[in-house]
């Protein structure tokens, strides 16, 4: 690792490996850290926005629970991934098997986007974490506590993760473009801050992609995102407004298949820009209104291109009609 | 088609008996009936072919013709309807006896069964008319000819019955033509086309040519599209029939007489709502339908409550058509483009998920989340800085195919060629 270090993702690079070096978040790791000392872990839930620290928490938890022997006590599922709860089931019973390596007498079981589940899976999985009590602690992470049903949140001891502050954050983006000696300037850091919405993940993602450019600055960083992000879905949404609805649809194929976002991905975004769009104030509640609406067909759908190609259709309609 | 190019069922044609692929028993009968009646016996005077199209009937009488040194007077029976048009074909096979120096003639009357209903009763009178008096062999073909007004036809007729030709002598047939253009075919090829005919030599044959004439190799992949051909022509109807209804019956009626799957009709709509309604009320209104249409098609799979179907159905046939406010409009229909581009993106696609599944690994994260938060950094880093890349995709362990996606060809020979410095240093 150490000799291709400095061509990892930093995001990886600068994953801090102790608790002590996670920002912020201090209430949640100084409670943490009395679990490690006293080497009695519950089962817990890791719940907050995207990019605050969840998954590197638990890897530090992890690492300072069982130091060396952390890979061999630890397993790691991302509940998106697994084919279903029967899946999860059979991993966990695998692993629960055998003994835990090391003075720690339980593993860890590291179970990812846990709100992803379907109420009914979480069920099943409240039995399983009761089955293997013994042996395993499960940390289980979320975007939102709410989503977790009840019986399992009471099981938990449950830490909400704070958005990070954009000083916070600036000053992690600071300390790996001076490590990486990467020429950041003041315009650049605020763009970042800007399109990081208080995701460090996007923060730094955002910086070596624009390091790979030469200088940060501003500029730099909004090509960035202009490649990532909003610019295209707003020409998706204006093509649909002024009535060329076969073109809005070639692009919506475009960016579901070859940029490979996901139907809820676009209507998320969709939603977040319908507000800067060109158009009387009244007009884009409405829009707002049909965006929800498509959102909400999408989880009762089938087909996701079909409940977009009708959100487009409709916004060609509506721009026909504010003419 | 001009000379140069000639149907393959005529460039092949068998010129021998034993070139003519099943039906052996029949045309042994035939031949034995057609001696016995040149040289005079008491035999039937006329003979009766029988059977699906494209299995060698008529071929029989050609070939015949050829051995037997007869001249073939041919017609077809719409051709035969008075007793003047016999007389004049009876005429005809006696007068020029001459002519081509041959010693005899024989008259064949092709699809007698194509005659129908009272206009052609005073055809069918003629036929037996022109059997009666005709001093040369005929020979008549047929589909069906048990329908009861062919029976006194069938009374005067030696019949001979011909069956669909086996799908393994096709495949041997077409080899031989695929042999003599020089054309490298699949063996599962031929057998598809083989297969899809029903032992119809002559549409195999076709079929054939359709697809192979001019290239060098046939696969597989090269015929598949036959059967696409095949369900577009209906794909077509049933979009017409649904966006020119008049009433939500009719929308229905033209999906129920498909036997085309629902799902696929539902990518044609899809498809084809632009090109249908130009009107962006008409647009707007027709996709609200297919989108509740899906919700509907979302809970029946979901619950598996089939019954659902009906409205799945409801709303993509007459809720598509009810959107209509003019009148119908003739639309040239187009296949999904979808479906296409799927297809041919199915590739990288996958290449894709691969690439997301090493950086999910990596970077503790999902598939899902690494697609989204992951890829279009790493794209940009690509794109721009070769020897960044080239340490990430090291550190990833990509493929090389891995790196081209993201970094386009060109760049990604230059990140390739680094990444083999790096390691040789």
């Amino acid at each position: 690792m150490a000799a291709d270090a400095s061509m990892m993702l930093w995001t990886e690079k600068y994953r801090p490996r102790l608790l002590d070096e996670i920002v912020n978040q201090r209430e949640v790791i100084e409670r943490i850290k009395q679990f490690v000392k006293s080497k009695n872990i519950p089962h817990m839930l890791f719940a907050g926005p995207p990019g605050t620290g969840k998954t590197t928490t638990a890897l530090a938890l992890a690492y300072e629970l069982y130091g060396g022997y952390w890979r061999q006590n630890v397993l790691e599922l991302n509940a998106s991934d697994e084919r279903g709860i029967a899946t999860i089931r059979e991993r966990v019973k695998d692993y629960a098997r055998t003994m835990p390596i090391g003075d720690v007498p339980y593993k860890m079981i590291i179970l990812d986007e846990a709100d992803n589940m379907t109420a009914d899976a979480q069920q099943a999985l409240r039995r399983t974490m009761e089955l293997y009590t013994r042996t395993c602690r499960f940390i289980l992470i979320a975007n939102y506590s709410s989503k977790i049903i009840e019986p399992i949140q009471s099981r938990c001891a449950i830490f909400r993760f704070q958005p990070l502050s954009d000083q916070d954050i600036a000053n992690r983006i600071k300390y790996i473009a001076e490590k990486e000696g990467v020429d950041l300037r003041e315009d650049g850091l605020k763009a970042i801050l800007y399109v990081a919405e208080g995701d460090l993940r996007r923060a730094i993602n955002t910086l070596q992609a624009a390091a790979a450019l030469g200088v940060v600055d501003e500029k730099a960083v909004f090509r960035v995102v202009g490649k990532a992000s909003p610019v295209e879905i707003r020409e998706m949404m204006e093509l649909a407004l002024r009535g060329q609805f076969v073109k809005a649809r070639e692009k919506l194929r475009e960016l579901m298949i070859t940029y490979g976002l996901s139907g809820v991905d676009i209507v998320r975004q969709m939603h977040r820009e319908v507000f800067a769009l060109k158009i009387p104030e009244e007009a884009k509640v409405k829009l707002a209104d049909k965006i929800g609406e498509i959102n909400f067909r999408m989880v009762e759908g089938a087909d996701e291109e079909i409940q977009l190609s009708a959100l487009l259709a409709y916004f060609s309609l509506f721009g026909s009609q504010l003419k | 088609m001009s000379a140069r190019a000639p149907l393959w069922v005529n460039k092949y044609k068998p010129k021998r008996f034993d070139e003519i692929i099943g039906n052996r028993s029949a045309i042994l009968e035939f031949r034995a009936w057609l001696k016995r009646r040149l040289k005079g016996a008491n035999v039937e005077k006329a003979a009766l072919l029988w059977g699906p199209p494209g299995v060698g009937k008529t071929l029989t009488v050609e070939v015949a013709a050829k051995e037997y040194k007869l001249e073939l007077i041919q017609m077809n029976a719409s051709d035969v309807r008075t007793k003047d048009q016999v007389m004049r074909i009876l005429g005809m096979a006696s007068q020029y006896v001459s002519l081509t120096g041959r010693k005899g003639k024989i008259i064949l009357v092709d699809e007698v069964d194509g005659m129908s209903g009272t206009e052609d009763r005073g055809g069918l009178a003629a036929v037996v008319d022109l059997i009666d008096r005709s001093r040369f062999p005929v020979v008549l073909t047929a589909n069906d000819p048990w329908d009861p007004k062919f029976r006194s036809l069938r009374e005067k007729c030696k019949m001979i019955r011909y069956d669909r030709v086996r799908s393994s002598s096709i495949v041997s047939y077409l080899k031989k033509i695929c042999l003599a253009e020089g054309i490298l075919a699949d063996e599962r090829a031929l057998k598809f086309i083989a297969d899809r005919s029903e032992g119809d030599v002559r549409s195999a044959v076709n079929d054939l040519q359709a697809v192979a004439q001019g290239r060098k190799k046939l696969t597989l992949e090269d015929v598949k599209w036959l059967a696409v051909r095949d369900r577009q022509f209906n794909a077509f109807d049933v979009l017409r029939g649904i966006f020119a209804a008049k009433t939500c019956r009719a929308a229905k009626i033209a999906l129920a007489q498909s036997t085309l799957d629902y799902e696929m009709i539902f990518q044609w709509l899809h498809e084809n709502l632009p090109n249908q309604y130009k009107n962006p009320l008409e647009l707007a209104e027709a996709y609200e339908a297919l989108s509740r249409a899906d919700v509907f098609l979302g809970r029946t799979k979901r619950t598996q409550a089939w019954t659902l179907l009906s409205y799945v159905i409801d709303l993509m046939t007459a809720g598509v058509s009810m959107a209509r406010k003019s009148p119908y409009r003739f639309t040239k229909y187009q296949f999904p483009e979808r479906l296409r581009i799927l297809s041919k993106s199915k590739e990288i696609r996958s290449l894709r998920n691969e690439l997301c599944a090493l950086i999910a690994q990596k970077c503790h994260i999902s598939r899902r989340g690494a697609s989204s938060e992951y890829l279009p950094y790493l794209k940009f880093i690509f794109e721009h800085n070769p020897e960044m890349a080239a340490g990430i995709a090291r550190w990833l362990q990509m493929s090389e195919e891995m790196i081209s996606y993201l970094a386009g060809w060109e760049k990604a020979q230059q990140i390739i060629s680094l990444m083999r410095r790096r390691k040789s240093k």
